[in-house]
């Protein structure tokens, strides 16, 4: 390529990928810059471990890594779990399955905070489920379901949520299985778990990676399910970042950010490298 | 058990799903949007007492929600034509020209999707006290919104420009036409489904977004979504909460459906849900 033909390539790319560089670039960098005391926006600035070493030695620090990290990972799985059987049971078109994959994939157009308010309206103290289980006399009096201290409200939500997502990486995956092979497996004997396990599996692997990663990085940030349905004793590390952003302690949320960051990162490729271990081990 | 039969079954248990998944939560929503105040709804009461439209008129001329849907609805067409101008030249070098590292960097236009939202809002928001521009609060969103969304618009437009074909350009030019012509018979034709797909996925996208409206627009400019944050928090009134659910979600619902239309015709790959 000539350097004129470069520099036209060059001047193309700059207003998009150019100007995408440019602000994530700088929020990175600024993240990671404050995190270390620089880039000071109420005077003093200079380089310094004090915030990152004040920080580790707090236990709301950990404790935030802990429960995101839980909301995170139990999202992804079980998101994921849930889709698996529903793609598999789609992936040959019979009567209604259409309709079917419209209903469960329908999530996907409901706005997160929507979804929050459907949750907690239905789960209220007088709510729907509260009356309906003393109705059916399960429960003797209404119970405080709202804000769980196990944040199973938060985990429903995410996988409510991002269950169609995994349908429809699993669906596109599952479809993409020659019919051959599946009858090749059963001729040779193998009942259901076993095509799961050695045929299906295997072959929509990179399928689930995607959907557990994009999942698992969308959960383990989460800020308003958190806020609105879970727990009142614990905070995400959206909700501990924003809460010192709200105080002016940019080089605590910098410390914070950057942590949520490489939590994203580790936890993905972990979490890549896990299910591939699962799911192929057992072919080799 | 025959085939027919099992699949009978499940779909007895699917219908009781979709019941549970989506038909009770929104029936709930929309009965709680009508509660009458007259008359509280109370537990033992299968139905509201007494229903009027009294929250959503009360809504609509005492709340924020006017200037908030004003607000939405003005940013999102910004943040959507600043965004599609922005995609279109890098879509046309990635699509249409080949170069080195043309892949990485096909990779590197998704990296705002990566980033988590929140990291992005208060960062962006500390860049804009570095550059002393914190006043210029309804700009620095658009400007955030379009940049966050250019990665649907780069992978929509990219995939527009691979499919105009060369032997039209070619034909265009043989024929004399001018630069422009040469866009209008060759280009356009291929990239309108794309371009109208672009700005509806920015356009929803926007209207839809929180972190960055949360962070850099508070406390001046309120969009649905900060609305109906606050409305589920500080000031929780679940007739209320209620109206501006169905406000946010009712339209986009509608947009999305014919977004997936639009997909389908820019390209049958693409086709999925949000994009």
């Amino acid at each position: 390529m000539t350097a004129r033909r470069w520099l036209q390539v060059i001047a193309l790319l700059m207003p998009g990928l150019g100007i995408i560089l440019w602000l994530i670039g700088s929020v990175v960098y600024i993240a990671v810059a404050q995190s270390f005391g620089a880039y000071g926006l109420t005077g003093e600035s200079s380089f310094t471990m004090s915030y990152w070493a004040d920080t580790v030695s707090r236990a709301i620090y950990w404790r935030s890594i802990q429960y995101s990290l839980y909301v995170g990972v139990l999202s992804a799985i079980f998101s994921v779990a849930l889709a698996y059987p529903l793609a598999i049971w789609l992936r040959k078109p019979f009567p209604g399955s259409m309709a079917i994959g419209a209903v469960l994939k329908a999530p996907l157009l409901v706005h997160g905070l929507v979804a929050a308010f459907l949750f907690i309206n239905l789960i209220a103290y007088n709510g729907f489920l509260n009356q309906l289980m003393q109705w059916l006399g399960v429960w003797d009096a209404p119970r405080r379901l709202q804000n769980d201290n196990h944040a199973i409200g938060v985990l429903i939500l995410q996988t409510w949520k991002n269950m169609p997502f995994a349908l429809l990486l699993l669906t596109g995956a599952v479809q993409s299985i020659p019919e051959d092979i599946l009858d090749a497996a059963r001729d040779m004997g193998a009942g259901p778990w076993d095509r799961f396990r050695k045929v299906i599996a295997p072959l929509t692997v990179s399928g689930m990676q995607a959907a557990l990663v994009i999942i698992f990085i969308g959960a383990v940030a989460d800020f308003t399910f958190q806020t609105i349905a879970g727990p009142t004793n614990r905070q995400s590390m959206s909700q501990l970042m924003v809460g010192y952003k709200v105080r002016g302690e940019w080089q605590y949320a910098g410390v914070v950010g950057v942590t949520l960051m490489l939590m994203a990162l580790v936890g993905s490729a972990v979490l890549a490298f896990v299910s591939r271990m699962v799911m192929r081990g057992r072919l080799t | 058990m025959t085939h027919s039969r099992i699949n009978s079954i499940l779909m007895g248990l699917l219908v009781a799903l979709s019941i549970i998944w989506l038909l009770i939560p929104f029936t709930m929503a929309a009965l709680w949007s009508l509660v009458d105040p007259s008359q509280p709804w109370t537990a033992d009461k299968l139905l509201p007492p007494a229903m009027s439209f009294y929250r959503w008129t009360n809504m609509w001329e005492n709340s924020s929600l006017k200037s908030a849907l004003t607000t939405s609805y003005t940013l999102a067409p910004a943040a959507a034509v600043l965004s599609l101008l922005l995609a279109l030249p890098t879509s046309f070098a990635l699509g249409r020209m080949s170069f080195p590292g043309r892949e990485l960097a096909k990779m590197l236009c998704l990296l705002p999707l990566v980033v988590p939202p929140f990291i992005t809002a208060i960062f962006f928001s500390s860049l804009l006290f570095g550059l002393g521009i914190t006043s210029w609060r309804l700009g620095s969103i658009v400007l955030a919104h379009a940049v966050l969304f250019l990665p649907y618009g780069i992978r929509i437009l990219t995939v527009s420009f691979e499919q105009v074909r060369q032997d039209h350009i070619d034909a265009a030019r043989d024929l004399g036409a001018s630069h422009w012509a040469r866009f209008q018979v060759a280009y356009l034709p291929a990239l309108r489904p794309g371009i109208f797909a672009t700005l509806l996925i920015t356009f929803i996208q926007s209207i839809e977004e929180f972190a960055i409206a949360f962070i850099v627009g508070s406390p001046d400019v309120v969009t649905i979504p900060t609305l109906l944050y606050a409305a589920l928090g500080q000031d929780f009134v679940r007739p209320n909460a209620a109206v501006l659910s169905l406000i946010l979600v009712v339209p986009n619902v509608g947009l999305m459906l014919i977004l997936e239309r639009l997909l389908k015709s820019a390209n049958p790959t693409l086709a999925s849900g949000k994009g």
